[in-house]
């Protein structure tokens, strides 16, 4: 199969896990007893009216059946619906807060991942010694650690005792963000030119990107010293360092390829898991991201917002994983995408 | 190996100094010295909050939660309003003064000339009128707010007799009409720039106006991040003037960690902040920062379900026993810290007629011999014998509810539940999220006691004791306890529409006399509004009308 073949066949296959998806986020939210309505009208104070109002926008007087079927009528013309919790619909609210949580992502992996690979490779070739003992309790520490807890010791040291990085936000209090071009604001400072914001963003990513990116890094170091060692181990290694190859050849061109395979896996799986919002992380540093949106709108009971998340979510897990078998054949030309 | 061991050596010193380097940053906080003099004023010209909850809208016409309220009171002006923490006198605002007439229905409200809104736009007489008019025909859908106007005006009711002069002839009286003209929904909008942007239709919010503000008031919105931060700067047209001291910008964010806030405290980055009871301690003696508190209007309540199928909930005497068996006195030290205030009956402490409630002395108090002697002679007495002790109502269990995530009623149920147990009744405790706790309340009958509170919507009592001990026939009971009573309804409607303080109060104490006596709520107390601030920042007062009035604040040392 080539492989954009393989690739439209896997993004058509998004379809089923998508209603799959729905079915069940729609009928585990709905059937528990609750009252939303009346919670988004305002609880005790809430009028009569309103309540009914929202009821019926919601559907909340038809079957279970009819409900998920109104949904997917709206899905099926691109209407995530209405967030009742922050009053605006759900797409604009997620068009908000997705950039914000793939920033963060995506320098919590530029933190993870080289020095992930790189202290892998380390402990591996230096097996039993020093450097690798540390690195290894470095990997324990990581991920053993409760995040909330390093988030907080982070903040409480480096914002508040010795205070050079900020506490919270994605930019200093009252500063206007940057020209949207991307959402992502170290990107659009680039674009609108401006230095001030970019700065100021770049000096808030530092201690949440740290906090999420050190769990990962832990995962990917660990993978990376196992596999590298098995990999080591193994009968062409040995003649490659027969045949009188340099040690730096014999690791990066011949076993660093093969032991990528598992931690190409895990980093892809780590960078789903992320990008579907940190709600810790993002709680402790403030900031506006999927998991924090996702954990009002589930305390909330705000339908929409959950099932506007969820569907987000599994389509970026499909797609993560859809890269990761890429990955593989790049990195492995023995594998075949699709089999075949 | 020699060359080994001495590398190892080497690299562990600097492992273990690198660790007690952090250990020692870490500790430092907890035996840090008191600065001497005061700390350096932190962005001099700006106001920064960390609170929780952010605003759902900017449109005084659908605003209704107290995050949308705090911001639309310092963006927009009311025809009159309160001043500082005087919650007894209104006074003069868009309207420079106001006559009533002999029929208590018609108002005439003389307005301030010279005013503009933040765009330049003159303010005059067709844009009170627009606004009041745009509240009831929009009829919020999202919030809802409209009945605070709807209830005694009509669209016929506001009428432009000049350009500066406005008459409003109520289709009732209403004692607190007043009281409403000074709250968030009767902002004064710009005319034109709403007509300019979605106008007004009936039953719709208008999505433009949400996230949108043009008004009379001191500040202007200059940006609005949702889930972080909402920026206000100095209206710079505002007719208050800048004379004297005042911040020019405002940053209010939202901050659902308490640590996040408490360590913003501290450090100065914010000048004020929500902390909840339990981490006050982390506030206490720190360099620079205090904590505010006064009553506020916030009350705690419990509600007991006369419709149960446990029918002995409705028999008075058995809500009366409950009501002393309750321990006051824990929940104001153990659940609050000690921020709560008695609550004699359903009018809190600072609203108007809140001595007709027994000179503001709490009827109940815990005793528990009281509440067996009642049950006795109620014919409820310990006859079931059940594991070697003996229950009241046939062993039956009180069902308690309480939301999760909410500590203070947590620590309340669990202390009631040890009272009951004292006397021989039987409780479970239970707890839910709250649109299902709502949904027990209001969906079902399964439950014997729950507690929640109730904020106000305006300085009058009838927004308290209407809704409280009203009947749902007149369009209270709003806690679904199911208690009703024709002479409180009587009562409750004849202060409602006079404008009379003495036929008022005769009023709301005749009810108190009766309600109090048949009790469908305990009044467990009237929260105290408390906050951490910097000792930096001046001008600060806490009214429960209006919570924040930027305009008066700024950051100085006395």
């Amino acid at each position: 199969m080539k492989t954009w073949e393989y690739i439209v066949r896997r993004l058509l296959l998004l379809i089923p896990v998508l209603i799959g998806v729905t079915i069940i986020t729609f009928t585990v939210s709905h059937v528990i007893p609750a009252d939303p309505a009346r919670a988004f009208a305002g609880g005790p104070k809430a009028q009569p009216e309103t309540i009914a109002r929202i009821r019926a926008e919601l559907h909340l007087d038809k079957p279970l059946w009819e409900q998920y079927f109104y949904y997917l009528n709206d899905l099926i013309h691109l209407n995530l619906g209405k967030s009742f919790l922050e009053e605006r619909p759900v797409a604009t609210a997620l068009a908000q807060y997705f950039p914000a949580t793939f920033e963060l992502t995506i320098f919590a992996m530029i933190i993870a991942v080289p020095f992930g690979i790189i202290g892998g490779i380390i402990s591996a070739i230096r097996q039993n010694k020093l450097s690798d003992h540390i690195t290894r309790i470095i990997a324990i520490v990581g991920y053993s650690l409760p995040i909330f807890w390093l988030a907080l010791m982070l903040q409480y040291v480096f914002a508040y005792q010795i205070p050079i990085f900020p506490l919270e936000g994605r930019l200093s209090a009252g500063m206007t963000s940057p020209t949207t071009f991307t959402g992502f604001y170290v990107l659009d400072s680039i674009f609108s030119g401006n230095g001030a914001t970019l700065l100021s963003s770049l000096h808030h990513l530092v201690l949440p990107a740290f906090t999420l990116g050190f769990a990962t890094l832990a995962i990917i170091l660990r993978m990376m010293r196992s596999s590298m060692l098995e990999v080591m181990g193994s009968d062409y290694i040995r003649t490659a360092r027969a045949k009188g190859l340099s040690e730096r050849t014999v690791i990066y061109k011949h076993a660093l390829r093969n032991a990528m395979i598992p931690t190409i896996t895990v980093t892809g799986l780590s960078f789903g898991g992320l990008l579907s919002g940190a709600v810790l992380t993002e709680t402790i540093f403030n900031w506006p991201g999927m998991g924090r949106f996702a954990a009002h709108a589930v305390l909330g009971l705000d339908f929409n917002a959950v099932m506007g998340f969820t569907l987000l979510v599994a389509i970026i897990y499909v797609i993560a994983n859809l890269i990761v078998d890429i990955l593989y054949a790049v990195v492995d030309p023995r594998v075949k995408l699709g089999g075949g | 190996m020699r060359s080994f061991e001495k590398k190892d050596m080497k690299a562990g010193v600097l492992a273990i100094l690198i660790c007690a380097m952090f250990i020692c940053v870490g500790f430092s906080g907890c035996t840090q010295q008191q600065q001497q003099g005061n700390p350096e004023i932190k962005n001099p010209t700006t106001y920064v909050r960390y609170d929780i909850g952010e605003p759902k809208t900017l449109d005084p016409a659908e605003a209704y939660d107290s995050a949308s309220c705090d911001e639309v009171f310092n963006i927009y002006d009311q025809l009159v309003t309160y001043h500082g923490n005087d919650t007894k006198t209104i006074y003069p605002a868009l309207a420079t003064n106001w006559t009533v007439g002999s029929d208590q229905e018609t108002w005439t409200f003389h307005l301030r000339q010279g005013v503009k809104f933040s765009n330049g736009d003159p303010f005059n007489a067709s844009d009170v009128k627009y606004s009041l008019d745009r509240v009831l025909t929009m009829n919020s859908p999202d919030s809802g707010v409209a009945w605070i106007l709807s209830q005694c005006m009509d669209l016929n009711s506001t009428t432009i007799l000049d350009p500066y002069t406005v008459q409003i002839k109520l289709k009732n009286t209403y004692g607190g009409f007043l009281a409403l003209m000074a709250f968030s929904v009767a902002s004064i909008v710009d005319k034109k720039i709403v007509e300019a942007n979605g106008g007004v239709i009936a039953n719709t919010d208008n999505e433009w106006m949400k996230e949108h503000a043009i008004g009379t008031g001191p500040y202007t919105l200059d940006h609005w991040t949702h889930n972080s931060e909402i920026v206000l700067k100095k209206n710079d047209l505002y007719w208050g003037g800048w004379s004297g001291n005042h911040v020019d910008t405002v940053v209010v964010k939202t901050a659902d960690e308490a640590s996040t806030r408490i360590l913003a405290l501290n450090s100065g980055d914010a000048d004020f902040a929500y902390i909840p009871y339990e981490n006050l301690v982390d506030i206490k003696n720190k360099t620079g920062v205090l904590i505010f508190n006064a009553p506020s209007y916030n009350v705690v309540l419990g509600l007991f379900n006369t419709k149960s199928e446990n029918t002995f909930m409705a028999n008075k005497d058995v809500r009366k026993a409950l009501s002393y068996v309750f321990n006051y006195q824990s929940a104001i030290d153990d659940a609050f810290n000690g921020y709560l205030f008695p609550l004699p009956g359903s009018i809190p402490k600072g609203m108007p007629y809140y001595e007709t409630q027994n000179n503001g002395v709490p009827v109940y108090n815990h005793n528990l011999a009281k509440a067996a002697e009642l049950l006795n002679a109620s014919g409820y007495t310990q006859t079931t014998k059940f594991k070697g002790n003996y229950y009241r109502f046939n062993n039956t269990a009180i069902r308690l509810w309480y939301n999760s995530g909410n500590a203070e009623r947590q620590k309340m149920a669990l202390s009631f539940q040890q009272d009951l147990a004292s006397i021989g009744i039987n409780s479970v405790v239970s707890t839910e999220s709250w649109p299902q706790y709502l949904n027990r309340l209001y969906n079902t009958i399964d439950w014997d006691f729950m507690f929640l509170g109730w904020m106000p919507d305006y300085n009058d009592p009838d927004d308290y004791v209407a809704p409280f001990v009203g009947s749902a026939a007149n369009g209270g009971d709003t806690f679904h306890t199911g208690w009703a009573n024709a002479t409180v309804d009587q009562m409750i409607n004849r202060a409602k529409f006079n404008v009379s303080s003495q036929i008022r109060s005769d009023s709301y104490a005749t009810a108190f006399n009766i309600y109090i006596n048949d009790p469908s709520l305990i009044y467990i107390g009237q929260e105290s509004y408390t906050r951490g601030m910097r000792t930096w920042l001046q001008g600060y007062s806490y009214n429960p009308c209006i919570e924040y009035y930027y305009y008066n604040y700024y950051k100085a040392y006395k």
